[in-house]
């Protein structure tokens, strides 16, 4: 499916994050090769938008990260962030809002080329948004306004998507739109890290799942390997019901554990 | 809420900013013709009627410009950076410290000794409260950080004020210093100019070298220094933009409000309420609004010597009331 041999789109290696004296990231290391959809698993307050805005250069932090080894110029090409707080002050079109993923590519006082107006009609096209070009994005309902910031990360066309919890909110039919459609991506040789509270999506669409406790790695590799029972009883106190299928692998929580 | 293309606005502010101009520099107790006025503008003879046109009215006429780009740019940058409809340019607390610095010239009577020395403490008072701001909010600080500091030097610099009206030696001192404080465009110079022009357009560069920063922030923060915007430079180049306007404007002119917030509100929606496309759309429509307010000074009550800060609140409040109308509706 994917060839061991891509190359690396971001390395970490013991990547801390500190608050005060106590790490809210504590040593974590992974590493996110071309051709992987990677999912961020992990209950409330395990650390894991920390861990992206860390890796980001976002926040101070210890340990080595391949992106804060760049300066902001190559870095904002070499990844997309989609933050968690859906952020859109004023009410300026939806073309407008998507045109501002091509920020990164313009040099300073050049206006958007014709390529640039190629890729936010892809990245529209492929939020399920075309012809809502002229819309103003503060009009929007939130799971469209979603899409709408989702479509910029997507124009900013890097080989690496950051996104912080890109289907919260969203109807089915969108999640699993966005995340196959994030999915075609690292097919093509992109990469994707998402943070996920749906573990049912996370262990159908992800390649990979790193799962966070108390800001600790407790497991990095295939969805089955990482959503064990074991796991889900000591870092999400729940239990579940996991099958294979020729769907992949199919999740559905229970239970609280007592 | 359709954005006209920003070619036809600039060009159609630019026309109304010439056609005040005009009005401005035709209107005057001295009651010249048009042809007679027109002809003394650009004459060089010195007779009385040059003098009048370019000593006294071509002055007014273009410090109520400068003034204009300077508040319209700073309240739009302002409004963008803190992405808040509210911001306007005296929220830093530099205008209230350049006003601080004036009003101790006039209190002391050093003022009287020589033109240039209001201006010159008026621009100390606003340099002061740049350094301030630099210590209070620091240099990594944040949007909320900045406003609260900005208050703060603000309450500081109206306390003083307070106190130096308290202690003036005597009541023409007082009145002169309240007169001077509600502003105005009368009386000032070409020196006025050449003190001002300096600040003002290193401020103007500033600020609008801010304005794709500005686009990103829509985003948020995040998402902005994500896309390559440093938000530690871009934060202490508005501010520096806005202090070297806010500053430069209020040496010269005294305390002009509402520019600053009404301009960048009326407009947005005209420029798809884009940041940058907003700065220079301000710039002009603040220019017009002055100057607009000036000619309203001068219309209305000739012989008494009305303040333009006093023209300028009268005109921008309501339209502030109907903006906010408009926006009450917008929301339901």
């Amino acid at each position: 499916m994917k060839s061991p041999s891509t190359h690396p789109c971001l390395s970490l290696s013991d990547l801390s994050v500190y608050r005060g004296d106590c790490p809210v990231v504590d040593r974590v290391s992974t590493t996110i090769h071309a051709g992987e959809l990677v999912g961020l698993i992990g209950p409330n307050g395990a650390g894991k938008t920390t861990l992206m805005r860390g890796a980001l250069g976002l926040l101070p932090h210890l340990g080595h990260s391949s992106l804060t080894a760049l300066r902001a110029g190559p870095r904002a090409k070499a990844v997309a962030w989609l933050p968690q707080n859906r952020e859109i002050a004023w009410p300026v079109s939806v073309e407008t809002l998507v045109m501002l993923g091509r920020v990164p590519h313009l040099t300073a006082g050049q206006t958007p080329q014709p390529h640039d107006r190629m890729a936010v009609a892809r990245a529209l096209a492929a939020m399920d948004l075309t012809g809502f070009e002229i819309r103003p994005a503060t009009a929007l309902s939130g799971g469209e306004q979603a899409r709408v910031l989702m479509a910029r990360a997507l124009a900013q066309d890097c080989p690496l998507i950051m996104a912080d919890e890109p289907v919260a909110g969203l109807d089915p039919r969108h999640q699993i739109a966005t995340l196959s459609y994030l999915r075609d991506l690292t097919r093509q040789g992109k990469a994707a890290l998402v943070s996920l509270h749906d573990l049912g999506l996370a262990a159908r669409f992800c390649d990979r799942l790193i799962l966070l406790d108390h800001g600790q790695k407790k497991a990095d590799g295939k969805p089955e390997t990482a959503l064990t029972e074991a796991h889900l009883r000591e870092v999400f106190g729940i239990t579940a019901h996991i099958t294979t299928s020729d769907q992949g692998l199919i999740f559905q929580a229970l239970e609280v554990v007592t | 809420m359709s954005a006209v293309s920003q070619t036809r606005l600039l060009g159609g502010l630019s026309l109304l900013v010439i056609l005040l101009c005009s009005i401005s520099l035709l209107i005057g107790p001295a009651g010249f013709s048009i042809a007679d006025s027109l002809t003394a503008l650009f004459s060089g003879t010195g007779d009385a009627i040059s003098l009048v046109m370019q000593e006294i009215r071509l002055p007014r006429a273009l410090l109520a410009i400068m003034v204009g780009i300077s508040l319209g740019l700073s309240g739009a940058a302002l409004q963008g950076y803190l992405r808040n409809p509210l911001a306007e340019p005296g929220l830093i607390g530099v205008s209230s410290s350049a006003a601080l610095g004036a009003v101790i010239t006039l209190q002391t009577g050093i003022a009287a000794q020589m033109m240039i020395i209001l201006p010159f403490f008026g621009l100390l008072g606003a340099a002061i409260a740049v350094v301030l701001l630099l210590l209070l909010a620091g240099p990594r600080g944040g949007s909320l950080t900045l406003i609260l500091a900005g208050i703060a030097i603000s309450a500081l610099a109206g306390a003083l004020t307070s106190l130096v009206l308290n202690l003036s030696p005597n009541p023409f001192a007082t009145s002169e210093i309240v007169f001077w404080m509600l502003g105005s465009l009368a009386d000032r110079s070409f020196a006025h100019i050449w003190i001002a022009l300096p600040f003002m357009a290193l401020g103007w560069v500033l600020i609008l070298s801010t304005a794709r920063g500005l686009d990103a922030l829509i985003l948020g923060e995040d998402a902005a220094a994500s896309l390559g915007i440093n938000l530690g430079v871009l934060r202490w180049v508005l501010v520096a933009g806005v202090a070297a306007c806010t500053g430069a404007a209020t040496s010269v002119v005294g305390a002009i409000g509402f520019v600053g917030l009404v301009v960048p509100h009326i407009l947005r929606p005209f420029v798809g309420a884009r940041p940058s496309r907003l700065l220079p759309a301000s710039a002009l429509g603040g220019a017009a609004l002055v100057l607009a307010a000036d000619i309203a000074a001068r219309l209305i009550l000739p012989d008494r010597d009305l303040k333009l800060g006093v023209v300028m609140a009268i005109i921008g409040a309501p339209i502030f009331l109907h903006l906010i109308y408009r926006t009450r509706r917008a929301e339901l």
